[in-house]
C-alpha cells in the first residue's frame, strides 16, 4: 500500500467516523426530544410538535435527576439543553465543518456520559439510561457501547487532528500562501 | 350399527336410551360447573380493581394517574417514599390533582418485604392503607434487613402502633393464615391473592427494579420511570401534564 493510498483509507475512515457520531448524536437528540409515549412506535410517538417538546423535555429531567447527580435546581436547564447541544454536535458533524473543535466537544461529551454511567452501575442504581429516550435499562450492556462510543469520539477527533496538520503544510506550500507571504 | 346400538330387533333398547341420558345430564352438570369457575375467573379483575382501589389514595377521577411499584424492604423505595411521595400525597393528591396508586412487587431478594406487603393489604382491606404504609416506611430502618435497629422482621408492633386497638385487631384476623415470613403465596392467607395478581401485572409491563413509576394523563400512558424522581422535577412534570389544554 503506498503512501498515498494509506491518506486516502484513513480520510475515508475519518469520513466513517465521523457520519457514523454524527447519527449517534442526532438519534440521542431525537430519543430525547420525541414524544415519551408508553407505546414508542406508534405515529404520533415519533412527530415532534411544539406542545410535546417541552413535556419531553421535562420527563427527560426526571431521568437526569433518578441520576442522582444534580440538584434539583440544575436538573432542569441541564435536561433542557443537553438535546439541543447533542442536536448541534451532529448536524455540525454531519456538515465536517471545524472538525477538530467539534469531534473534540463529542469526545468530551461521551467521555462525560461514559463517566456517569460508570458510577452509576458501580453504584447499582437500577434506573433507565435516558441515552437514547426512554425505556432504556442500564446494564453492563450500556457500559459497552458507551465505551465504544467513547474510543469512536477519540479516534475521531485524533484523526480530525492529524488530517488537518497534514493539510496545513500543503496549504503552505500553495502558489497563493508564497505570494502572500 | 348406530341402529343396533338403539334397536333390539324391531324395539327400542331401553339402556342404550339410559346411558346416553346419563351422558347428556353428565354433560350439562361439566357444562354448568364450567361456567360457574369461567364467570368467578372473569369476577377476578373487577375484584382487583376493588383491591387495587383499596391501595390507591385520592380521587379516581384525578387528571393525573400514577401507579408505584413498591417493595417495602427496598432503601430506594423508602427514599421515594420520604422525598417525593408524602410531599405528592399532602399536595397534588389532597387537591385531587393526581391518583396515586400502590402496587406491591415484593423482591424475592428482600427477606421481610413480602411479610411487610401483606401486613399493608390487611390493612388496606379495612381503609387503613395510607397510615400503615406511612408507619412502615417510616420505621424501615427498624425491620428490615438493612436496619440498625434490632430485632429484624418484626413488623406486627409497627402496625399496630399506627392503628387503633380495635382497627388492629381486625387486621390481625385478615393476617390469620398469613404468619409466616415466606416469600411466595401461602395458601389460605387471603392477602396474598393481591400481592399476586399485582406482581403479574408488574411482571407484564415489566417492571424490572423497585420502584417502578408509570404516569398517565389524558389518556396516554408514559414510559415506567425507575429510581428516584424528587419532588421538584416531578411536580414541574405534574405542572406541565395539567396546564396541557
Amino acid at each position: 500500500m503506498t503512501s498515498s493510498s494509506r491518506w486516502s483509507a484513513g480520510r475515508t475512515l475519518l469520513l466513517i467516523g465521523r457520519l457514523a457520531l454524527a447519527v449517534v448524536f442526532l438519534a440521542a437528540a431525537y430519543g430525547k426530544l420525541r414524544p415519551q409515549s408508553a407505546v414508542p412506535w406508534t405515529l404520533a410517538s415519533l412527530k415532534i410538535t411544539p406542545a410535546s417538546l417541552g413535556l419531553s423535555m421535562t420527563f427527560f429531567a426526571m431521568q437526569v435527576d433518578s441520576y442522582q447527580l444534580l440538584p434539583p435546581r440544575a436538573v432542569s436547564p441541564f435536561a433542557h439543553t443537553l438535546p439541543w447541544v447533542e442536536f448541534a454536535v451532529g448536524v455540525l458533524l454531519l456538515t465536517g465543518l471545524a472538525l477538530r473543535y467539534v469531534s473534540l466537544a463529542s469526545a468530551l461529551l461521551l467521555a462525560l456520559f461514559y463517566g456517569v454511567v460508570i458510577r452509576s452501575y458501580a453504584l447499582h442504581l437500577a434506573i433507565n439510561c435516558g441515552c437514547f429516550g426512554p425505556n432504556e435499562k442500564l446494564d453492563a450492556w450500556t457500559l459497552v457501547r458507551d465505551g465504544c462510543l467513547f474510543a469512536l469520539g477519540v479516534a475521531v477527533t485524533i484523526a480530525a487532528f492529524i488530517v488537518h496538520r497534514r493539510n496545513r503544510p500543503a496549504l503552505a506550500a500553495s502558489p497563493h500562501c508564497e505570494h502572500a507571504t | 350399527m348406530m341402529r343396533s346400538f338403539f334397536y333390539k330387533g324391531k324395539s327400542l333398547n331401553r339402556n342404550a336410551f339410559g346411558i346416553l341420558a346419563a351422558a347428556c345430564a353428565a354433560f350439562f352438570l361439566f357444562f354448568c360447573v364450567a361456567a360457574c369457575v369461567a364467570s368467578a375467573a372473569a369476577q377476578t379483575p373487577a375484584e382487583w380493581e376493588r383491591l387495587s382501589a383499596e391501595k390507591s389514595l385520592g380521587s379516581p377521577n384525578a387528571p393525573i394517574k400514577m401507579i408505584v411499584y413498591d417493595d417495602y424492604e427496598c432503601p430506594v423505595c423508602g427514599e421515594l417514599y420520604e422525598q417525593t411521595l408524602r410531599p405528592l400525597i399532602d399536595d397534588y393528591v389532597a387537591s385531587g390533582k393526581v391518583y396515586l396508586i400502590h402496587r406491591d412487587f415484593p423482591l424475592t431478594i428482600h427477606l421481610y418485604s413480602r411479610q411487610a406487603a401483606r401486613w399493608v393489604n390487611a390493612a388496606a382491606r379495612i381503609g387503613k392503607f395510607e397510615a400503615v404504609e406511612r408507619a412502615i416506611f417510616d420505621n424501615q430502618m427498624a425491620w428490615s434487613e438493612y436496619g440498625t435497629e434490632n430485632p429484624k422482621g418484626i413488623i406486627k408492633p409497627i402496625v399496630e402502633s399506627a392503628l387503633t386497638a380495635a382497627e388492629f385487631k381486625r387486621v390481625e384476623r385478615l393476617m390469620h393464615g398469613c404468619e409466616s415470613n415466606s416469600q411466595s403465596e401461602i395458601k389460605g392467607c387471603l392477602v396474598d391473592a393481591g400481592i399476586q395478581r399485582d406482581l403479574a401485572e408488574g411482571e407484564l409491563l415489566p417492571v424490572r427494579a423497585t420502584p417502578t413509576i408509570v404516569i398517565s394523563a389524558r389518556g396516554q400512558q408514559y414510559p415506567p420511570m425507575q429510581g428516584v424522581i424528587s419532588w421538584p422535577i416531578l411536580r414541574q412534570f405534574f405542572d406541565q401534564l395539567l396546564s396541557q389544554k
